[in-house]
């Protein structure tokens, strides 16, 4: 350990990014064993244990990582001031993510299934979508890239756009509660989920919103 | 990795690194020069002068008070025992004499991150644990001296220690030591005196003015190397803290502590950075206190740099003292365990009474690193 003085690594905030991309593979482990417990025959009972130890490392790895950019901050100055509240957000995202999988698991454990229903093969093909952004997030966390951030900022606006939409037909729905219930819930946690994403990918490529940013809650991507 | 948010830093000069390094090279050997000087200054003055100037110290509480003085003044230890090394070479202050002054700069140089503490005020829980892990400090290096001052006075033991390593390195006692540092510094501190006395300087003011130039050269040369010695080694030191908040604790702590003051040549910059963590709740107090403690021992290196601008046996043996007594009191306060949370529990206590009365942060700090060594001064010199 004291010889980790005399090594060369990469630096602070390089570190910081490495550890958060491996938070995001575990928000996604999180999200695709929660949603295969909720749209298809797995027992919940099988990733509960799973998905729990998944979710407290994803706090302990948020909460050593915000130590890590204190640390940062106070040795190296504030010149990467910016950078530095950028990924105290996005982490913060990731571990949101990991809490919003955690509640979809709940709606399972609380006795929803929705394996074996009409619209059961649209919900899995959605799940597939967001769990490839998941992928794409991470690899633009290591890599931005202006264009594909944009396009998958595009993808992601307009899937929270189609949630949205299908939330408010729940409420208006004259079917049974216990079928639109248990729907809007699920899709208000999933829009919350990709909003995170979307988060996410913004604030790789502006960590900071820019001076004079006014946009009337327009952009609410927030958890 | 190419990460926007790891790579976009805003734009400033950086100096290249080798520049960077060569640059602290250049000021080690104006560090050196300014050694040197300050000790030919007092050596130019006139014996009377040099006895009036350092009668005072012969009391060994004053020499407390004038080393917690001295370097609450420059906000140094490393610059105050420079100093002190340098008034040992010139023959006016004995080793004997030297020992409770290098005491006192052990404990003057635990005010800067008291004082850092205090920026955190304006929030109780923030200021409880910055206070406390300021002021562990504190309490360590006072109740160091409480306990081995008496003995020093009494036995001799530091510097007798001191003496047998210093007798290793250079030979016995008494013997001129030969060191090829100074040869290399005599020059420039030739140019500074012939400089003054070209002015028509001569006698105790001249020997005054090139020991008031050896001073302002040795804090300027130790400001810019510990500026630029922070920049070299940042990522290190970075790394060195994430190690100590994730898995160390004592031996690995202490250890960092030395290497990173060591590195930057300052035990203040050390225990500074240590106060916005603790304020911040990411660093505990307990993980915090070894640090510091290996911090006491990396700041002696520069009392032994500035020993190789000496030929003199007994500057090398006074700094040896002040690596002595900080390793000394490791072994004997932090080591056993039966009395190694002392420190802690004096700190949690002052802290929880600053807290509530945040008065008593401001006269505490007033008063043990001003006030009292003022009082010690005035009554015993």
């Amino acid at each position: 350990m004291v010889m980790s003085f005399f090594k060369k690594s990469s630096g602070g905030l390089e570190h910081v990014v490495a550890r958060s991309v491996g938070m995001l593979g575990d928000a996604r482990h999180s999200f695709d064993l929660a949603t295969l417990a909720l749209l298809t025959d797995t027992d919940w009972n099988a990733v509960q244990s799973d998905i729990l130890t998944t979710d407290q490392r994803i706090n302990q790895t948020e909460q050593e990582l915000r130590a890590e950019l204190v640390v940062h901050v106070t040795v190296q100055g504030s010149t990467e001031i910016g950078s530095v509240l950028g990924l105290i957000l996005l982490i913060k995202k990731i571990e949101r993510i990991g809490d919003q999988a955690k509640n979809v698991l709940d709606l399972a454990e609380s006795g929803v299934q929705l394996a074996h229903e009409d619209d059961t093969d649209t919900m899995l093909a959605e799940r597939g979508i967001i769990s490839t952004m998941f992928g794409e997030a991470a690899e633009l966390m290591t890599e931005p890239n202006d264009d594909r951030i944009e396009a998958l900022a595009l993808r992601a606006g307009a899937l929270v756009d189609s949630h949205q939409a299908k939330i408010e037909g729940y409420l208006h729905s004259e079917r049974p509660g216990r079928e639109v219930v248990p729907r809007a819930i699920y899709y208000r946690y999933l829009k919350r989920i990709v909003a995170n994403l979307l988060g996410i990918v913004r604030t790789v490529n502006e960590p900071l919103p820019t001076l004079g940013y006014h946009d009337n809650g327009a952009t609410d991507t927030d958890d | 990795m190419d990460t926007a948010l790891a790579t976009e830093k805003p734009t400033r000069f950086a100096l290249p690194t080798p520049l960077r390094a060569l640059l602290v090279g250049g000021l080690i050997y104006l560090f050196l020069v300014g050694v040197s000087a300050l000790e030919k200054g007092i050596n130019i003055m006139g014996s009377d002068t040099q006895e009036r100037l350092f009668e005072s110290v012969s009391n060994p509480i004053a020499g407390l008070c004038i080393g917690i003085l001295g370097t609450v003044l420059v906000q140094s230890s490393s610059a105050s025992t420079a100093v002190i090394v340098g008034l040992v070479a010139t023959g006016n202050v004995t080793v004997d004499e030297a020992v409770p002054m290098i005491m006192g700069a052990n404990i003057g140089t635990t005010v800067t991150n008291t004082l850092v503490s205090l920026g955190h005020v304006r929030q109780s829980n923030e200021f409880r644990r910055a206070f406390a892990a300021a002021t562990v400090h504190d309490f360590f290096n006072v109740f160091a001296v409480l306990i081995f001052l008496p003995i020093e006075l009494a036995t001799g033991f530091l510097s007798k220690i001191a003496t047998a390593i210093s007798d290793r390195l250079v030979g016995t006692a008494g013997s001129e030591w030969k060191s090829p540092i100074k040869k290399w510094v005599k020059k420039p501190v030739e140019w500074i005196v012939d400089g003054w006395d070209a002015l028509g300087l001569s006698g105790n003011w001249l020997g005054t003015i090139v020991m008031i130039s050896g001073l302002l050269i040795v804090l300027f040369a130790l400001t810019f190397i510990t500026k630029n010695m922070r920049e070299l080694v940042a990522d290190r030191v970075e790394r060195s803290i994430n190690t100590v908040l994730g898995r160390g604790r004592g031996s690995v702590a202490m250890l960092l502590g030395l290497l990173i003051t060591i590195s930057v040549q300052s035990s203040s910059i050390t225990t500074s950075i240590l106060i916005p963590l603790s304020a911040a709740g990411v660093l505990s107090l307990r993980n915090a206190y070894p640090v510091t403690l290996g911090a006491n021992v990396g700041t002696t290196i520069t009392a032994l740099l500035a020993a190789l601008a000496t030929s003199v046996p007994e500057a090398l043996t006074v700094a040896l003292v002040h690596t002595s007594f900080n390793i000394v009191a490791i072994l004997t306060l932090y080591i056993p365990p039966w009395w190694r949370d002392w420190p802690i529990l004096a700190a949690e206590r002052l802290a929880n009474v600053a807290v509530k009365q945040r008065l008593w942060a401001v006269a505490y700090v007033m008063g043990a690193f001003i006030v009292l060594p003022l009082i010690g001064l005035a009554l015993l010199r």
